[in-house]
């Protein structure tokens, strides 16, 4: 479609639609095919015919077609295989059904907590969210993530069976069960951003399209849980980090550090917003580990320069974030936040717990901080050494020349 | 007393009615869908005026149909039951009228309703009556 604000309103129905859908008559499986059948009908009849009334309203008329036709030949084909598919309920299955419920209801939210089951793997997890909340087609799936889309269709109909098979009813989770569920989604949300924000393998750093499609879904999960403060804390990080990706690569793709970026040419737009979204979420109570992170975010985005940051500020933050989060990275960016608020030597002296630590034992990351702090400390002959090695743990090239530049820079001088 | 209208379709009647006819069937116009419809907003018009009217419901097609039932001890459920041509339950109207003969009278006018000959020709409904209380029905 030529439009991009009709593509907009579309992605943005898709859930929607698939939600009333799925709640309405179940089959989670075939009713994401109805409602794809459906955005291809609209793509190319509204352009001629013109937008409808109720978008929404039209969707879910033809999908609901779309899903009979599907069911009909679904149950025509299992009739000649003489198989009839069954399935065991949960004991609250015969509970009235909700049926219809009040217009303009979102059933985004549950389709959400459904894609990002526990009991499907992160990576089904990742791949199911995307297409049946995001919208995007497989291909492009498979294209972000770098498998072939074969592959990728396999993982999303497997995932879909998963869910199919598993009987779990079409509502949010219990109460008790919720913030454990969130705390699910809010982590895929996350890994697609880190996704797309710090490629793990590949000639380009960034992938820009995952990044910009969590911050839509982030932003999405907000809207509808605006009392969340981790939801919108989330969003805050990601937008406070996103932010900095125009000076975070130079011209030839190399990674550029924050200490060396050039600071106007961060997002300014992006990181009013975030601050006060942030802002908001931590004056209103405890914050959580995406809060904390978004608070650091916030306090870099805002400081003129790397020298000038308020680095007491920040390690107070890690300090915070490390009480209620067991991460080897968050402790080793708390040891960088203490030789920068303190002395190099004591940040240095932090970092041993953190190399044995067998999360990070095939990571570069605590090499090149050693050579960082090394390198501050006034001992270039060992930050070298430590460059190098960092350079050839990196799995990134971008990230091994980073390291090796490095190096060589303490070589001239 | 009241009496419960009982009217049948099969999955090929909703094939039919959606535009999708079985090989060598007459599909519906929109004539005759007008035709239906006024018919419809009449007869539901009629039966409010006299105040008989209790209910009145029409249903999804069938392919939309669970069926639950206990095996092995468990409650099992079983998507799509029926067959393509299965008549099963299409909708129905619940009055409350003096006598069986009009509830009877009432359910014949649904014999005009207009429609394709050949969907005409094998429709039919039912009345039942409703039992009254748990006497009735001896329990």
């Amino acid at each position: 479609m030529a439009g991009t604000g009709a593509e907009d309103l579309l992605r943005g129905l898709a859930p929607q639609v698939l939600g009333a859908l799925v709640r309405r008559f179940g089959h989670f499986d075939l009713a994401e095919d109805a409602v794809q059948e459906a955005l291809l009908a609209a793509a190319a009849q509204w352009p001629a015919d013109g937008i409808p009334n109720s978008p929404k309203a039209w969707l879910i008329t033809v999908g609901s077609r779309r899903l009979t036709d599907l069911l009909r030949s679904e149950q025509a084909r299992r009739r000649r295989e003489e198989a009839a598919a069954r399935q065991v309920p949960p004991g609250d299955w015969t509970a009235p059904a909700a049926d219809a419920g009040p217009d303009g209801r979102d059933d985004t939210l549950i389709l959400l907590f459904l894609c990002c089951h526990p009991a499907l793997p992160p990576a089904s997890q990742i791949a199911l969210t995307l297409r049946a909340v995001g919208g995007l087609t497989t291909a492009e799936i498979g294209r972000a993530f770098l498998v072939p889309e074969a592959t990728m269709t396999r993982r999303i109909s497997r995932a879909k069976q998963q869910i199919a098979a598993s009987g779990l009813p079409f509502a949010l989770p219990p109460g008790p069960a919720r913030p454990e569920r969130l705390a699910a989604v809010l982590h895929v949300l996350y890994l697609i951003f880190t996704e797309g924000y710090s490629a793990t393998s590949g000639p380009s750093l960034t992938r820009q399209d995952l990044s910009a499609e969590a911050i839509r879904l982030a932003r999405l999960t907000h809207r509808l849980l605006p009392a969340d403060g981790e939801a919108a804390g989330l969003l805050a990080l990601m937008l406070l980090t996103d932010a900095r990706r125009p000076a975070r690569t130079g011209p030839g793709g190399e990674l550029v550090p924050l200490e060396d970026q050039d600071r106007t040419r961060w997002n300014a737009g992006q990181i009013a917003e975030g601050v006060a979204l942030i802002s908001a979420a931590l004056a209103a109570g405890e914050p959580g580990p995406y809060q904390l992170q978004a608070a650091i975010a916030a306090v870099h985005d805002e400081a003129p320069s790397y020298e000038q940051t308020d680095w007491p500020q920040i390690e107070a933050l890690y300090t915070l974030l490390l009480r209620i989060s067991d991460n080897p990275v968050v402790a080793l960016n708390h040891a960088v936040a203490v030789a920068m608020s303190k002395d190099p030597k004591s940040g240095l002296g932090l970092l041993p717990p953190i190399a044995a630590d067998p999360r990070m034992a095939r990571d570069h990351r605590v090499t090149a901080v050693r050579a960082h702090l090394l390198e501050l400390d006034g001992n270039p002959d060992a930050a070298r050494a430590a460059y190098r090695a960092a350079a050839r743990q990196a799995t990134s090239l971008p990230q091994q020349r980073y390291l090796n530049a490095r190096a060589s820079r303490l070589e001239r001088s | 007393m009241k009496y419960l209208i009982l009217m049948y379709g099969s999955q090929q009647d909703y094939n039919e009615m959606a535009g999708q006819p079985a090989p060598g069937q007459p599909s519906w116009t929109p004539e005759d869908f007008a035709a239906m419809g006024a018919f419809m907003e009449s007869f539901g018009k009629d039966l409010t005026d006299s105040g008989e009217l209790i209910d009145a419901q029409g249903l999804i097609a069938p392919v939309h149909t669970r069926r639950i039932r206990l095996r092995d001890g468990l409650p099992v459920v079983t998507d799509g039951p029926y067959a393509e041509t299965e008549e099963v339950l299409a909708g129905f109207w619940l009055v409350d009228c003096e006598s069986f003969d009009r509830a009877t009278e009432i359910a014949a006018r649904l014999t005009g309703c207009p429609g394709p000959d050949h969907v005409r020709d094998r429709a039919y409904v039912d009345v039942r009556p409703v039992a009254d209380s748990q006497e009735d029905l001896g329990v």
